[in-house]
This record gives structure tokens, sequence and C-alpha cells, in this order.
């Protein structure tokens, strides 16, 4: 077929040059014209300054002083000082603890639980809870962390709830809180793509389950689990992008104190930037954060990959069915 | 189910298919099973700790005596006539101003975009399109040195400049939500006007437009909210106090007036009720819209 076209045109090359052939789609002007207003945009506010903070972490601009203006490139220095900085690993440390521990984990276990609990939960009951998860994760960064920075401070409600009375519990654990208040802002969403694949899974492979004696864990680790599992992709991928975005979050409520205990990446890269004025170091901070965030996309996918077999047997089970 | 099913709004419409979310069948309760009054006590529980924040903002903000605690409130609205005294009230109209100008910013070059991408034959449009989606995912936080360097350069650390960067980090998105919007409109429409020899501004605006209207407010709804509720961009990209939005002034408001908690909860509400609203506005239009009616028969 191809050769034979290709033979064709060849022999008809001279007339064919000014037709235009209507078996094959092609590139049209306006497209550029359509594209270009995106295109231009992106590339100077977006991909430009990714570009330009690759190279602004390898050298020594300040934010004032004479490296404001004569700065220059550095090579490796940068790169050294972050080897030798001991703050740096706190920070990684940290920053791992509240984008896996409290996004990725804990939001994502959260939203599953709460969707869950509300589909075998009293319909008054549920739309409350509904209602309010939601309204939690569409409320600004900046409201939220007003709210939980009141309610967990010295004589706030939950100090006083848990016996602590005039303890300040945003300082005796302020990665807990901040974390806590990260789930709480998060798991709303992660509750409502969860709900909808819920729905999504044929009841026939319950109701099997349960003719063949299964244990509600059995059920749970055995189908539920394994149906939801791109679903709990996209949640953990989405709420590990999120986390990493809720720098308002914790630096508004503990501003990285207290003695840097909830010092995480975005919030430390702000820090050594604006507030040590060292805008070259902190550009590198940034850098690390991108590449953090593509590792732990790329972390996922693979288990993601490498989990998959068990997931399509069901598949086709619940096919056949 | 009112509020919940308003977050068909734009981080989830495209995850958890267009529509109201429900929670599963509808319930019927047989007989009080052990499982189901532990589930309640569990849910009802958690519906506690999600409550008792929002709780504290609400009481606080009508208390004369606001505390940090949930208190039988003395009513007033002094705190909100605190909380909107002049240069606060200049903070809101300030966040008004850079959402409307990032919305704009963002909505229109990614409209048209979109309707390249879905309609046109471009070489290796989805690996282009793939790649943009995945710029939705970097952190803005690391794009703030680079930006501010420039900005600094050109003189520019002022409100506009600084909401059309806020408009560029939500381009990726936006050009997501409206390709699927414009993809879902059925080509035999466009055909079909081609043939009554629309030409193709005609056909754009009679024809993609109105269908593809929903996605593009949702899109556009999810600039102002991704604007809104920035913080770090204008913290640091605006020099001049008086352009400064509402995020700093709550800013301002945590940092020194730490014990007027009536004042911070009233204007936390104020700040926070346009973006409810806007999901709200989102929930009713999606309810509302993408009925094709019997615009095309099989």
């Amino acid at each position: 077929m191809m050769a034979n076209s290709r033979a064709h045109s060849k022999a008809t090359s001279s007339e064919a040059r000014d037709l235009v052939r209507l078996d094959r789609r092609h590139i049209q002007w306006s497209s550029l014209v359509l594209l270009s207003p995106m295109g231009l945009l992106l590339f100077l506010l977006f991909l430009g300054p990714v570009g330009y903070a690759f190279y602004l972490g390898f050298t020594n601009l300040q934010l004032i002083g004479i490296n404001s203006i004569n700065y220059r490139f550095t090579g490796l220095t940068n790169l050294i000082a972050l080897w030798k900085d001991k703050e740096f690993y706190h920070s990684l440390l940290l920053t791992v603890y509240f984008v896996v521990g409290s996004g990725a984990i804990g939001s994502t276990a959260a939203g599953l639980a709460l969707a869950m609990l509300m589909e075998r939960a009293l319909p008054s009951l549920r739309a409350i809870v509904g209602a309010v998860a939601v309204l939690a994760c569409i409320l600004p960064p900046v409201t939220v962390a007003v709210v939980w920075y009141s309610v967990t401070t010295a004589g706030g409600v939950f100090p006083e709830m848990i016996g602590m009375g005039r303890d300040d519990l945003l300082y005796k654990a302020p990665m807990l809180v901040v974390s806590l208040a990260n789930g709480w802002s998060l798991c709303g969403l992660s509750m409502l793509i969860f709900a909808a694949a819920l729905k999504n899974i044929p009841r026939d492979l319950f109701e099997a389950a349960m003719l063949d004696d299964a244990t509600a864990p059995q059920r749970f680790f055995r189908i539920t689990l394994p149906m939801l599992r791109p679903t709990i992709m996209t949640s953990v991928l989405l709420m590990t992008l999120l986390s990493f975005g809720n720098f308002t979050l914790v630096f508004l409520m503990t501003g990285g104190g207290p003695e840097g205990r909830t010092n995480i990446l975005p919030v430390y890269s702000y820090l050594q930037a604006f507030a040590y004025h060292r805008l070259g170091y902190g550009a590198l901070l940034g850098n690390v954060i991108v590449v953090i965030s593509a590792l732990l996309g790329v972390i996922f996918v693979g288990i993601n990959l490498l989990t998959g077999l068990s997931t399509r047997r069901i598949r086709t089970i619940a096919g056949r069915a | 189910m009112e509020i919940t099913s308003m977050m068909s709004g734009p981080r989830v419409a495209d995850l958890s298919g267009s529509g109201s979310v429900a929670f599963g069948p509808p319930v019927r309760l047989r007989r009080f099973t052990p499982e189901k009054v532990v589930c309640n006590i569990v849910l009802a529980i958690i519906g506690i700790m999600f409550v008792l924040p929002l709780a504290w903002l609400v009481e606080a903000s009508i208390d004369r005596l606001a505390t940090r605690q949930i208190q039988i409130p003395v009513f007033s609205l002094v705190n909100f006539i605190l909380a909107t005294d002049p240069t606060r009230l200049l903070a809101l109209l300030n966040s008004v101003i850079i959402s409307a100008i990032a919305a704009f910013v963002a909505t229109l070059p990614s409209a048209l975009a979109a309707y390249a991408f879905s309609r046109h034959h471009i070489p290796g449009k989805y690996a282009i399109v793939l790649f943009i989606l995945f710029l939705s995912g970097v952190p803005i936080n690391i794009l703030i040195v680079p930006v501010y360097q420039m900005f600094s350069t050109l003189d520019m650390l002022s409100l506009v400049p600084t909401a059309v960067f806020l408009g560029v980090t939500a381009i990726p998105f936006e050009l997501y939500i409206i390709k699927n919007a414009i993809d879902a409109i059925p080509l035999d429409l466009e055909e079909a006007a081609q043939i009554e020899r629309a030409n193709t501004l005609r056909i754009l605006w009679r024809v993609v437009l109105p269908l593809a209207l929903p996605g593009i407010v949702a899109a556009a709804i999810y600039g102002v909210v991704n604007t809104w509720g920035n913080f770090l961009v204008p913290l640091v990209l605006i020099s001049a106090p008086e352009q400064q939005p509402s995020p700093l002034t709550i800013f301002g408001f945590m940092s020194a007036d730490i014990t007027r908690y009536g004042a911070i909860a009233a204007y936390s509400l104020i700040y926070s009720a346009p973006v409810v609203a806007l999901y709200l506005v989102l929930s009713r239009f999606f309810r509302a819209g993408f009925v094709l009616g019997g615009a095309i028969r099989g």
C-alpha cells in the first residue's frame, strides 16, 4: 500500500506539488496564531524561570549588598555548601515526613476511610460530614492556617479538649499539628475522588465474595483495594503535589519554627532566599524540590507498574462476570 | 448533598467524571448492625474534628469577647467593623483586581490554545499537552526566586506583573480543563456549521464557545481561586504595601494583632466567602450546563 502510493505520488510529483492532499491532515497556520499567546506566556513566565532558577542555583546571587548586582557563576560552591548544610538534611527529613506522611499516605488513607464510612453512614450524618470536609478543602490556605493556628495554640480548642489546658500544642508538637492541618485541608478532596471510584466497583464482586464466606478484611484487601488502585495512585500523586505546594500553611502557622522543627524545604528555600538574603542558595533549594517531586512521581508510577499485575487479574475476572 | 456535590469543581471534575458526586447507593437501614453503629460513631467523631475549627471561626467572628476557645458568644458585629476598615477593604479590592487579571490572562490564551489542540492537526500534540499538564504539578514556590530576580531587574515589583505571573501559573491546568470541554463537543455541529458556510470565527463564536462555556467558566474560576489563595507570590513580588492583597493582611493580623481573635476570624470569613460562593456557582453551572439537548440525533 505504502510503496504503491509513494510510487504513484512520485510519478505525478509535478502536479502534486501544488495540490493539497486531502487524505492527510496538514498543519494550519491558524493554529500557530491560536497557540502563540499561551506559548509565549508559558515560555516567558514559566519555562524561562525554571531554566533561570537552575542557573541561579549555581551563582552567588544575594538579595542585598554587592552580590545583588555583581553576582557570578560559582560552579559547585553552592552544591558543596548544600552537601555540608546540616539544616538541609533536617529539612529534607521533615519534608518527606510532611509530604509523604501527611499528604501522600495520611490524606489518601483518611480520604478512603471517610469515603468508605460515608457509604455506611446515616444520610443526615453523611451530608453534614461530607459538606464540612469539602468546605475544609476549598478554603484558602491562609484561612486554614488562621483557623488551625488559633485552635491549637495555648488556650485553643484542641489543647483544652485533650486536657493540656494552657499548654501550646503548636509549640509542643509543631510537625504533628501542621501535618494534621494539612490532612484536614486535603482529605475532603481525596474523599470525593474515592467516593466516585467506590461507586464504580461492581457489586457482584462483593456478593460473590460473601457467598464464598470472605471476611470483611479479606473483601477489603482482595477486592476494594485492588479495584481502587488507579484511584489510589491519582490521590497519592495529587496529595503529594498539593502538600508540596502547601508552603503557606506551614509558613503562616509556624514560620518554620520553633527551632526549625517545621522547616520543610519550601519554607527553608524561602527563608534562605528572602530572610538570609541568599537568593542563589534559595534557588538551589528550589531545584532540589523539583528533583524530589519528580523523583516521587517516578517512584509512585514505578510502584503502580509493579503492583499492576494483581489488579489486571481481578479486572479480567470482573469483566468475565 | 447540596454542598458535597459542588466539588465537581476544577480540581475534581476530570477525576471523578462530570456531574454530582454521591456517596454510594441510597442506604436503607433495615436494622442496626453493630458494624453500622460503629461506622456511624467513628464518622461522627471525625465529623466533630472537622467541624470544631470551623465552628471556632464562625463563633469568634461574632463574639465581642472572642478567645481561642469556643464559647457562648457575646453577640456583636464589632469584629466585622474592625475587619472592614479602609486599609483592609483596600486589600480585598487588590485581591479582586489581581484575581480578575490573572483569570483573564490565564483563560483567554488557554481557551485559544485548547481549541487548536483539540481540533487542529499539530505534530506531536499529545506529547505537548502532556508536558504542559505536567507543568501544573511544578510547585509554584520554586519559581519565586527567578521571577523575583527578573521583576526586580526590570523594576516590575508591583500588582499587575504579579497578577500576570499568577495567571501564567494557572495556564497548564486551565488548558487541560478547557481542552476536555472542547473535546466533548461533537464534531458534527462544527461540520454542520461549515456546510452552512459559516467562517471559522463565526463557528468559534456561535458553536464552540457556547458549548464549551461551562468548561471555560470552570477554568476561569480555577484561575481566580488559585490567585485569590496565593500568599507567597504577592508577599515577594509586590513591594508597595498599599498594593498587597488580603492574604498579606491576614499575615499582618497574625504577626502583630495577635489578641484580636475576633477581627482575624471575621476578616478570614469575609476573605473566604467568595471562594466558597464561586464553588457553589460552579456546581450549579455544571448541573445546568453540559447538556447538548437534541443537538445531534444518531
